[in-house]
């Protein structure tokens, strides 16, 4: 069902081959995907604009019902459509590449089988180029049709129906297949070089080849623990997200889907935050994927080398720090919600809990590994130096807020849990001994922490300096072990945020004012955070039932965008790795407070 | 000719590693080309980084044979044909051989073509090497710059 011809965002599942991601609609049509790369501008964009997004269509011709689901444990979509006179399933994938043939830059997958009766199906693609501002020039070329745009181009292969034609604007055709038949197109990319045209044959293999792949990445998912589909869906997302030249981690592969239909924030979130990163090494190393956890360290030490001691928020997904925000005044926004932005304003914020998630992830990989050189010890010691030296500055804390800086608790806390983490690796030899610095300024933050952002009528932390109100990244303070997450500050800093900002399974960050006054809705992250604290404050059966209203918030494929309307429905942008990071951390937290 | 240039392909390596180094201490630059060469042979940085600058040294040299080759089929040899061939060698270095021939033989090196069956160790440089940092090509070419002089200078006697 659409609305103006956008469909839910819940709607959407995601394919991806750890370059780029498409978005896949209910009904069959593919509304988002950039070219090469997950930053790269869009060539279907339908998500931000119905009309002139571009898309990738394939459904029946006559009215259906869908149904999806991933093959197994995998990232390659199966959608079951029935129509009155027969079942038809459409199975979609971005192709991994076989090393050992000529494989084409990029590959969209889209495999049709009847399953049962007579299906007609139609195709077509209206690719448009550069964020939906050229529709490309169609030829035809050894037989392929061909659409370029720019530096960008693509070839549509088809087989098991109708031939491919021009319609002037893009490429399609049709289907019409009986029980047992069945179809296949393949849509191959090319970026500043030459097309490789697929053959069917070697398109269904690499289509197979690309499931085998998943299923065995997920058969080393470690995890054995409750809700063990949710985890499991939760780590192929992150891979998903993991853009494989460089092990960056995008936030998520959209930008500018709203946090509130017809609002403004609307954010890029094609880049790699270094606190997801470093949450991404902690979960990915407790799941045991160590070699996306060793490649994750990497990746954070060599990204922020040119900046070292100082942090940049965000950094593009190759590396390069360059992030400058415009705006896209020619595309409507997903359901008028407007601007759209590409890049991200946020980059050079000053956000000080950063270094602590870095530290943190830091530790715990030395931790695991017990490996770590003297040159990444000498890192971890500017680190720490540096926080030892800025903790007293305002920033603008995990949310970015754009109101200006301020004290932020969660801040604090987390320049306290950057310092103790690096004592810890002084204690074992693996960084440069300055204890006696950092331990003097971690007791100095504390002394702060508990003078001036402990409210003991309240019996809660603030938020920060000079406010009364609770925020949910306080919850962040036990999963951190900043305090006794039984101890009596932390349950009661539970409670007040359940009191003030949890509506059923839904968490508000905060109601305070962030610079932006308007409404959004609950962030899942914080819900996921919820469960985390209550597990591990001991009110196990209160988190088990949060969690398990939060899997059946999931959409049908098991994905979660930023946020949760009222309603139900998804808002921001999707699937957004900080949800399911935190989604892994809770299960993590409920398996080990035990039954 | 040649034991000059070999000499001066010595001591222009030596200048051209310390000098990314010194770029890499003052922020300039995310490129460690010892780091990047020798972690084709071992993922631990510090043995890598050990290899790497023994490899870059023989890289130096034989390079500097190159140069050799070029000044003897010119008749010339002095450090402004040898600042020439360095602006070339930069380019070379920054569009060809550091940006796609590294990462295409490199075991730990992320390219392009890379997908979610890899996990590499290290995001490729990118065209002139800029993924490491904007002021990455202005360095590059500038040491290779010195690099050539010191080759032509070395190799045509002072």
């Amino acid at each position: 069902m659409r609305v103006d011809g956008f469909a839910a965002i819940e709607d959407y599942a995601v394919v991806g081959d750890g370059r780029t991601a498409a978005l896949v609609a209910r009904d069959g049509s593919v509304d988002w995907l950039c070219l090469p790369n997950f930053d790269s501008p869009s060539v279907f964009g339908r998500v931000l604009d119905a009309e002139r997004g571009g898309s990738f269509q394939l459904a029946p011709t006559t009215s259906f019902e869908s149904q999806r689901e991933y093959v197994g444990e995998t990232n390659v979509l199966a959608t079951t459509f029935r129509t009155a006179d027969g079942v038809v399933r459409v199975t979609d994938a971005l192709t991994l590449a076989d090393r050992s043939w000529l494989a084409p830059l990029r590959e969209l997958v889209r495999q049709v089988e009847c399953l049962s009766g007579r299906v007609e199906l139609a195709w077509s693609i209206e690719p448009r180029f550069d964020y939906g501002r050229r529709a490309g020039r169609i030829s035809s070329r050894a037989g392929h049709l061909v659409a370029e745009g720019g530096r960008t181009a693509l070839a549509v292969g088809a087989w098991g129906g109708t031939e491919a034609r021009a319609t002037g604007t893009g490429i399609a055709g049709s289907f019409d297949l009986s029980g047992g038949e069945s179809g296949l197109l393949s849509m191959t990319v090319a970026d500043r070089d030459p097309l490789v045209f697929g053959t069917r044959a070697a398109a269904a293999e690499r289509l197979q080849s690309t499931l085998e792949f998943w299923r065995g990445w997920s058969a080393r998912t470690a995890y054995d623990g409750p809700w063990r589909e949710l985890v499991a869906r939760s780590a192929l997302a992150l891979k998903l997200l993991v853009f494989a030249p460089s092990a960056a981690i995008a936030a998520a592969p959209t930008t500018s889907l709203p946090e509130w239909l017809g609002g403004t924030r609307n954010w890029d979130y094609r880049y790699a935050w270094v606190r997801d990163a470093a949450f991404s090494l902690v979960a990915l190393l407790r799941l045991g994927h160590t070699d996306e956890a060793r490649s994750f360290f990497w990746w954070l030490e060599h990204a922020t080398a040119l900046t070292l001691p100082r942090l940049r928020v965000l950094y593009r997904l190759n590396g390069a720090v360059e992030t400058a925000e415009r705006e896209l005044e020619h595309l409507s926004g997903y359901r008028g919600s407007r601007p759209v932005r590409v890049g991200n304003g946020a980059s050079s914020q000053l956000q000080l809990d950063v270094y602590g998630s870095m530290i943190d992830a830091l530790w715990l990989y030395a931790d695991e590994s017990g490996d770590l050189s003297a040159h990444e010890g000498k890192a971890i010691a500017k680190l720490a130096d540096w926080v030892a030296e800025h903790w007293r500055c305002e920033d603008f804390g995990i949310w970015e807020v754009r109101s200006g800086p301020a004290h932020f608790t969660h801040s604090k806390a987390m320049c306290w849990v950057a310092l103790e983490r690096a004592s810890k690796l002084a204690e074992r030899g693996l960084v440069p001994d300055h204890r006696e610095r950092w331990n003097g300024e971690a007791a100095s933050i504390r002394r702060f922490v508990d003078e001036r952002l402990w409210n003991g009528e309240r019996n809660t932390y603030v938020r920060a300096a000079s406010s009364d109100d609770v925020d949910a990244s306080l919850l962040l303070l036990s999963l951190f072990e900043y305090d006794d997450p039984r101890g009596e500050r932390l349950r009661g800093t539970v409670a007040a945020i359940e009191r003030e900002l949890r509506d059923g399974l839904r968490v508000r960050r905060y109601l305070s004012d962030d610079g932006i006054g308007e409404p959004e809705g609950g962030f899942v992250a914080c819900s996921f955070w919820l469960v985390a604290a209550l597990a591990k404050a001991g009110r196990v059966d209160e988190a088990g039932a949060l969690m398990e209203e939060l899997a059946g918030a999931a959409n049908d494929v098991g994905l979660y965008a930023e946020e949760l309307a009222p309603d139900g429905s998804f808002l921001g942008n999707f699937p957004q790795a900080l949800s399911h990071l935190a989604c892994v951390a809770a299960a993590q937290a409920l398996s080990e407070a035990g039954p | 000719m040649i034991l000059g240039a070999l000499a001066g392909g010595a001591v222009g390596t030596i200048v051209l590693t310390t000098g990314l180094r010194l770029a890499q201490e003052l922020g300039w630059t995310r490129m460690d080309i010892p780091l990047l060469l020798g972690t084709v042979f071992s993922p631990s940085r510090s043995r890598a980084e050990v290899i790497g600058y023994a490899v870059h040294f023989v890289n130096g040299l034989l390079f500097s044979l190159a140069y050799a080759f070029v000044f003897a089929a010119t008749g010339r040899a002095d450090w402004l044909l040898g600042l020439g061939l360095g602006f070339v060698h930069a380019l070379f270095a920054g569009g060809g051989l550091v940006n796609v021939l590294l990462p295409a033989v490199h075991p730990r090196m992320g390219t392009p073509w890379s997908d979610s069956q890899e996990t590499p160790l290290l995001e490729p440089p990118g065209f002139m090497l800029l993924n490491y940092g904007r002021a990455t090509a202005i360095v590059t070419v500038v040491l290779h710059l010195a690099y050539g002089a010191i080759v032509g200078a070395s190799a045509g006697g002072f």
